[in-house]
């Protein structure tokens, strides 16, 4: 690269330079790449978490961290508080502060991982950003090197081959290829070029070929880029509305288990029945309160936008992402979307007494030249059905291409030899007549959407091939599973009827509309929305624009236009616009997980409730009351050892199912009731059996540790340096 | 073993109801949409009437607030009327027993406790309440108090109907719930309890002469009328102290089976009105499938408990035994154990509070199983306001449910957001702290004194416990055992009874309002089908669980701890 101060030639457009290939290929893509999170990072986080400030954000959490201080200071301190002192053992004490203070760091161990994968991505944006320089022309046409923070708003700057682009602008003068990998993930450079409308280039993309001249259209700060990495940043730390109805039911649970266990604390004591101790209803209370969905709930927000970032969309707020879960209606482009975009050969119909392979030499004739994705398919289809390739000797033809007038093309052979292909309508008028069984064939094949092109020697009209829209293979089945989600598909496209109603019934869309004007999507989106339902699209034109913006999920290509990525609230790097059904699962795969972990942290209780309750009413006399002892089905013997297992399970849990909140409950296409039936079974049975399960190993592991002499000299350490003497 | 043949009693009940309930409630739906139905030639003349004289019309409706602000003025009005006529019902002619004028204290109770379908009575009625002090303020309470709860649960339900955010009009409402609803149904079901034995007069007493020689005063009144609306209303209030346990109020084993009916018919039904009303058929299904879960379960246990031996009576002699060879106390021997196990189990369940046997002697675990009908309130809860608690548990189920199956949730096509769940969530709180804050401050301010053994202490504790239960869920019943009439329990448990009424009512009008605002969004398969056994089950599970969830620690404290050791 020249260094900045190399005064520059007058530049003069040249030709197309030597790719710098190295620089163009190794830059990172947002999603693809695996997120790299420094373990080191998400410890310091995990641990600046316990500032009160942070935990006051989540009510349940804060209470265990109030619960938390309050019974170390007992630990450390029970002296101070005489009122324990018959209950007052320091090795319980110590074990229970500890087990809550792993409660509380599991909690932001998850959050803080998955705030590392969201924030890695944005870095790895932000080392794109960093350093870029360019050419600035000034206004005696020298070029001066300038960082891309100094460029202002109608700079032009020169970009030759092996450059970046300082930051967004259009070219206007010249074109070139660009490598956008790094934001798009397209390994396929695109071309970009002054006049019409692929003339946007983006800043941090790479000019790999040619040389282009750029307005400045952004300034640092305002670009694209920077956009992304503001987007990834904030997206996910504002709570959604259904993230905040739900810790408004947490919440209330939580306070409605304060009262129970505060009165409880009182009325227990006062009624003498039996012998209050202030560690083992911390307990019951830390293990009664959801502290696990109250615990993963941040990280299952932010993880579900991570979830979208990394199929390489960027969502511009984390309530977008749980729209798509809530969609309705998807509007899908024919084109692009459902089918591949080309009509693809699929049948020969030779006409009576023509040998098949008279039609196909002829094709094969007529298409042997022919570069468009119609007539390679031609090619490839007749091949398969055992035409011969054929070789035309360069110069012992003319080709006669499609032309308006015509309305066919095809090839004559210095021999004399003519071959066409073309509509019904134009064959006739080049005066071959078709044969009245091919001209019923036709008529039918139009009938299903396919379009015949008739195949005519020398005036003679040999049989039909007919084109079709091919669908995309998949799409099928991803349109069959959402309509067992619920989810109804419409089509869009501008061609005629036939064609799209049977492109729509080999999809198995639910309604299809055809002959489509650019403000039909917006009419179909207020359609349904007046009806309730919500909307999602994909679209890349500024005409789609409008309808992104009403959309609830508008899904833009990054491909489109600055306006299309400007109103839609979701922009796909890919310009996959498929995706939108892969975004409707991670919605759905997020609300999901929030209500599995809420069931499985409400079933949990039972069991927690059989393992406590006959730990806390022991009497003064160190006796299980008789009505009490029937709740002891997991035969806990040792109360004290019952409930740690019990607190220790109720934390061990977290950890274990941070996993399942960073990458989602696994999420099938199914009707809802079947999901609901089978989550229920899954985390709420589940929940029950786990942590029955859980709690009594959990119990003999600590009945196994406590015998052995090391737990008992630690035990014993633990009652000589906390200072108990004296009580 | 137990004799499941007695069984049948329980059953013929269940059959019985719910042979009227669908019946019965797509009626009460169709008085709640204002549609034209039987009778309208007779009563929508005096319907119009009442309009005009309150200055109101079935046209005119209203919002979330004006729709509680009449309420809490009929109501408050009610209050007013009620407690004049307590605290000076001395003066009121036929008052031939000479009964005094009621404290302020005792009358601040009786007014709340009647006026917010309660009827915990601190006082013994035939000493403490004249003919007339009894006919002018607490039966026109067992009537409008009915009504309220019946009127506000039908706004309630109308949310899920509106995009305006009206609900209806309160005094139609009310209006409507009196003349096509309690005042037939109460004559009809007088006239029936008069045919099978219960007395219907003015005299408020005669003396019979014994045939030891002795004089007893054989207290009489209007006892069928009185019944009728205090069941059906499920009120609960007695006539009588001992209340359906005396013979006059609960002759035969025919008039048990109909009381019983009467308290289960509108609660029942009212599932049924409300898929009229939501014009979804088959949608009141899984909530008849919930409260016939959790009501036959209870009054299983509550025979299984009741019908084995009693360990608070070991070691007692002389006792009768019942049908199944053990000692009993305090259980009717007119009835067998089943009829007088579901005629109490109904009574609490669905909060009414009437008496046909003596709490304070069942078995512990009896009384607790009792105890969990007033903490769930809704299984099927009291008239009105029973269903609309299991609507907020039914919201809170499609919330946590919804979430499951991957959209935001929606009942009935109306979306639930956080401000639902602001006021759901508050209501389930609301409940146990409104049991447990005053019986802790009763406890430990001194208002209770222990004595004894853990035993006795764990019987007044859940004397205390279930007073302020009762009193929280508007239930009405009580263990017996308790010295209530002091000024302490007179003023907490008014104010307790007045909160644990208004506040779940003016929630459930505002979950109803916000409902309104809403669109109404079309079902697809994607969204969570309510009406299917999946969410019945799942609907009765997370309420049995959340209920237990909050007060299982002061029923081990209570009910079970009274086991001993």
């Amino acid at each position: 690269m020249p260094a900045a101060s190399t005064p520059l030639s007058p530049p003069a457009l040249t030709e197309p330079a030597e790719v710098d290939a190295a620089t163009a290929a190794s830059r990172p893509v947002i999603g693809r790449r695996a997120a790299h999170t420094s373990l080191r990072g998400v410890l310091g986080d995990s641990l600046r978490m316990f500032d009160p400030r942070h935990e006051i954000r989540q009510p349940v959490m804060f209470t265990v961290w109030v619960l938390f201080l309050f019974i170390l200071v007992l630990t450390l301190f029970p002296r101070a508080f005489p009122d324990i002192a018959a209950s007052y053992n320091p090795a319980y004490y110590l074990a229970i502060s500890l087990i809550l203070f792993l409660t509380l760091w599991f909690s932001h161990l998850g959050s803080a991982i998955a705030e590392a994968q969201g924030r890695a991505q944005a870095d790895s944006l932000r080392q794109i950003r960093g350093g870029l320089r360019a050419r600035r022309i000034q206004g005696d046409g020298a070029a001066v090197w300038t960082p891309s923070q100094e460029l202002k708003l109608g700079d032009i700057v020169e970009i030759h081959a092996g450059e970046p682009v300082p930051i967004d602008g259009d070219v206007t003068q010249g074109a070139a290829l660009v490598d956008e990998s790094m934001m798009t993930g397209e390994s396929q450079p695109a071309v970009r070029e002054s006049g019409g409308d692929k003339t946007s280039v983006l800043g941090g993309t790479q000019v790999i070929q040619g040389t282009i001249r750029v307005r400045i259209s952004a300034t640092q700060g305002h670009s694209f880029l920077d956009r992304l990495i503001q987007l990834i940043e904030n997206s996910g730390r504002e709570p959604t509305p259904n993230e905040l109805a739900l810790s408004v039911l947490l919440a209330s649970l939580t306070i409605a288990l304060i009262t129970v266990i505060g009165t409880f604390v009182y009325l227990a004591d006062f009624t003498g029945v039996v012998r209050v101790n202030i560690a083992t209803l911390v307990a019951l209370f830390v293990c009664l309160i959801p502290t696990t969905i109250g615990a993963l709930l941040p990280a299952i927000g932010i993880s579900g936008i991570n979830r979208v970032s990394k199929a390489n969309v960027v969502a511009k707020s984390g309530k977008a992402v749980e729209a798509a879960g809530d969609l309705d209606v998807l509007i899908l482009d024919k084109t692009g979307t459902i089918t591949i975009g080309n009509r693809l050969a699929v049948q020969f119909l030779p006409a009576p007494e023509v040998p098949l392979a008279e039609l196909l030499s002829a094709a094969m004739l007529t298409s042997s030249l022919d570069d468009t994705p119609e007539g390679k398919s031609i090619i490839r289809l007749a091949a398969r059905r055992g035409a011969p390739a054929q070789r035309l000797e360069p110069g012992s033809y003319d080709l006669l291409p499609f032309s308006s007038e015509r309305r066919m093309s095809g090839i004559r052979l210095k021999n004399g030899i003519e071959a066409f292909k073309g509509s019904v309508a134009a064959i006739e008028a080049y005066g071959a007549a078709l044969p009245p069984e091919l001209r019923t064939a036709t008529v039918e094949a139009s009938r299903q959407g396919m379009t015949p092109l008739v195949i005519a020697m020398n005036r003679r009209a040999l049989g039909v091939v007919l084109l079709k829209d091919v669908v995309k293979p998949g799409i099928k089945d991803r349109i069959r599973e959402l309509k067992t989600m619920g989810i109804r598909t419409i089509m869009c496209t501008g061609d005629n009827r036939l064609t799209a109603r049977a492109v729509a019934n080999e999809a198995g869309v639910d309604e299809f509309i055809a002959e489509a004007k650019p403000e039909t999507k917006l009419e179909v989106i207020q359609r349904e929305k007046a009806k309730g339902r919500l909307v999602a699209m994909s679209g890349d034109g500024t005409n789609d624009a409008p309808a992104l913006a009403r959309a609830d999920v508008g899904l833009a290509m990054n491909s489109g236009t600055g306006a299309a990525k400007e109103a839609g609230n979701m922009v796909d790097l890919d310009s996959d616009p498929t995706k939108l059904i892969e975004i409707v699962s991670i919605g759905k795969q997020l609300l999901i997980t929030r209500g599995a972990l809420t069931t499985f942290s409400i079933t949990n209780d039972v069991a927690k409730y059989f393992a406590i309750l006959p730990a806390i009413f022991v009497t003064s006399a160190g006796v299980v009351l008789a009505g009490i002892q029937s709740f002891n089905v997991l035969g806990l013997s040792n109360p004290n050892l019952a409930v740690l297992a019990t607190l220790l399970f109720n934390a061990l849990v977290i950890p274990l199912l941070i996993p399942l909140a960073l990458t989602g409950v696994r999420f099938r296409p199914r009707t809802a009731i079947d999901l609901l039936r089978r989550n229920l079974v899954v985390y709420g049975v589940g929940g029950l059996v786990s942590a029955f399960v859980g709690i009594k190993l959990l119990y003999l592991l600590l009945a196994y540790l406590s015998s052995s002499p090391v737990a008992q000299a630690a035990a014993a350490g633990v009652a000589h340096f906390l200072p108990i003497g004296g009580l | 073993m137990f004799p499941l043949a007695s069984l049948v009693d329980v059953a013929l009940l269940i059959a019985l109801v719910l042979a009227i309930a669908p019946w019965f409630g797509a009626y009460l739906g169709r008085v709640y949409l204002n549609r034209p139905a039987f009778g309208d030639s007779l009563l929508t003349p005096i319907e119009s009437w009442i309009y005009r004289l309150l200055g109101t019309s079935p046209r005119q409706t209203m919002r979330f607030k004006e729709y509680a602000f009449a309420l809490l003025l009929t109501s408050g009005v009610l209050f007013v009327w009620m407690y004049l006529i307590l605290t000076l019902q001395s003066g009121l002619p036929g008052n031939v027993l000479g009964i005094p004028n009621m404290s302020w204290d005792l009358a601040f109770h009786t007014t709340a406790s009647f006026l917010t379908n309660t009827n915990f009575q601190h006082y013994n009625p035939q000493s403490s309440l004249s003919l007339w002090g009894a006919l002018l303020s607490l039966q026109v309470a067992l009537f409008l108090s009915a009504g309220c709860g019946l009127s506000v649960v039908a706004a309630f339900i109308r949310g899920f109907t509106r995009k305006d955010g009206t609900l209806g009009n309160f005094y139609v409402d009310l209006v409507r719930t009196m003349t096509r609803v309690l005042l037939p149904l109460s004559l009809l079901a007088s006239v029936l309890l008069v045919l099978l034995g219960l007395p219907q007069t003015f005299t408020t007493y005669v003396t019979a002469h014994t045939l030891g020689g002795g004089a007893q005063t054989l207290y009489l009144g209007p006892v069928a009328s009185w019944q009728a609306i205090d069941l059906l209303g499920t009120n609960g209030g007695g006539w009588y102290a001992a209340n359906a346990a005396m013979p006059y109020a609960n002759p035969s084993a025919a008039s048990n089976l109909v009381e019983t009916g009467l308290m289960l018919l509108i609660p029942l039904s009212t599932p049924f009105a409300f898929a009229e009303i939501v014009r979804r058929p088959g949608e009141g299904l899984p909530f008849v499938g919930t409260i016939l879960a959790v009501l036959l379960v209870a009054i299983g246990l509550f025979l299984l408990f009741q019908g084995g031996p009693n360990p608070s009576l070991a070691g007692l002699h002389g006792l009768t035994q019942n049908s199944l060879g053990f000692p009993t106390f305090g259980m009717e021997s007119r009835l067998s154990l089943s009829e007088s196990s579901a005629f109490q189990v109904v009574s609490i369940y669905t909060n009414t509070g009437a008496n046909n046997l003596a709490i304070g002697s069942l078995n512990p675990l009896a009384q607790g199983v009792l105890l969990f009908g007033m903490f769930t309130q809704s299984t099927p809860g009291g008239v009105g306001t029973g269903f609309g608690m299991l609507l907020v548990f039914a919201v809170i189920a499609v919330f946590v449910g919804g979430l499951m199956v991957g959209r935001t949730p929606e009942y009935l096509g109306k979306k639930v957001g956080k401000e639902q769940m602001r006021w759901s969530a508050g209501l389930l709180l609301l409940h146990p702290a409104l049991v447990l804050v005053p019986l802790a401050i009763a406890i430990l301010g001194g208002f209770v004194v222990f004595s004894g053994g853990i035993a006795s202490h764990a019987y007044l504790f859940t004397s205390v416990l279930y007073e302020f239960t009762s009193e929280s869920a508007n239930n009405g019943s009580s263990l017996g055992s308790l010295a209530d009439n002091t000024l302490f329990f007179n003023l907490v448990g008014g104010v307790v009874m007045l909160i644990g009424r208004f506040y779940p009512m003016i929630g459930m009008l505002a979950i109803g309002s916000i409902f309104a605002e809403q669109e109404v969004l079309p079902p697809g398969p994607g969204t969570l089908r309510t009406r299917s056994a999946t969410f019945t089950i799942y609907l009765t599970l997370l309420l049995i669980i959340i209920s237990a969830l909050l007060f299982l620690p002061v029923l081990a404290l209570g009910p079970f701890a009274q086991l001993g050791f």
